[in-house]
């Protein structure tokens, strides 16, 4: 019989890939604002993808999904916010 | 409304329901993620303020090994996960195997920590070297100890195995996963 990877394994080698592709984009751009941007973008990324398929926010209720999305979106959104005016002032 | 529907309403967790688990746990996670917000609000603010001492002190972080952090805790969420999925399914020895790889990979997670933070405290640095180094050792320590104090939970729900206490333990797990997954950027790489 073979083995048929199912949402969860699929959950997991994504947030595989994005911490690969984070560890790289860090290498090779290090210090630029758009890689701060793609950085914190790709942890939103995955981040949802826990809510949704670890803690399982997929099958509850929308305004669990919306509060838990919001809280991070804008951690993301201010440390993105923050780094950009920082950058912008410098 | 009768007085049996008034009991049966009370007797209900209102905004609650519909969640996995126990909404005692979701109360207990919604706290945390709170303080964890605030805490990185914080050192997201310190960093704007004083950009040249968080560059110093994010220079002389090993960003490898924290990498590698965010894949053995990524897997280990998913082996949690794994854990419910058997747990649903009554299958209690198949949830108690990925629960325990789970707290494997925890301790992988720990012990990787620990090594950094030797490297680092071997190079001379220290709570008091600068605010950056305070609020890493503060913010990445807090989180540490809700490691240690998940890999409990994990251990103490993983004996009976049963499916809701499994549901109410992988919460707080996924929850400290969630919130490394925000700290590792946050903390190693936004300059």
């Amino acid at each position: 019989m073979r083995y048929q990877p199912d949402r969860l394994d699929l959950t997991l080698l994504a947030l595989i890939a994005l911490a690969g592709a984070t560890m790289a984009l860090t290498g090779v751009t290090r210090g630029l604002l758009f890689a701060d941007g793609a950085v914190l973008a790709i942890a939103a990324i995955k981040g949802r993808r826990i809510l949704l398929d670890y803690l399982d926010l997929r099958s509850a209720p929308p305004l669990w999904r919306g509060l838990a999305t919001a809280w991070l979106m804008l951690i993301v959104g201010f440390a993105w916010a923050v780094s950009a005016v920082s950058v912008l002032l410098s | 409304m009768s007085t049996a529907d008034c009991e049966q309403d009370e007797a209900g967790w209102g905004v609650f329901e519909g969640l996995p688990g126990d909404p005692m746990m979701w109360v207990l996670v919604l706290s945390e993620l709170v303080a964890f917000g605030l805490f990185l609000g914080a050192f997201i603010v310190a960093h704007a303020v004083k950009p040249a001492i968080f560059a110093s002190g994010q220079a002389s972080l090993d960003v490898t090994l924290a990498g590698y952090n965010t894949i053995v805790l990524v897997t280990s969420g998913w082996a949690a996960a794994r854990g419910v999925a058997s747990a649903r399914a009554n299958a209690r020895r198949h949830a108690r195997l990925w629960l325990l790889f789970a707290m494997v990979l925890g301790g992988a997670f720990v012990t990787i920590k620990f090594f950094e933070y030797a490297q680092e405290i071997g190079s001379g640095i220290g709570l008091e070297t600068s605010v950056f180094f305070t609020l890493y050792f503060l913010l990445t320590g807090f989180h540490l100890l809700h490691v240690c104090l998940g890999i409990i939970i994990l251990a103490v729900v993983c004996r009976r195995a049963d499916p809701t206490h499994v549901e109410t333990g992988t919460i707080f797990w996924h929850m400290v996963d969630l919130v490394w997954i925000l700290m590792f950027p946050i903390v190693y790489l936004v300059r």
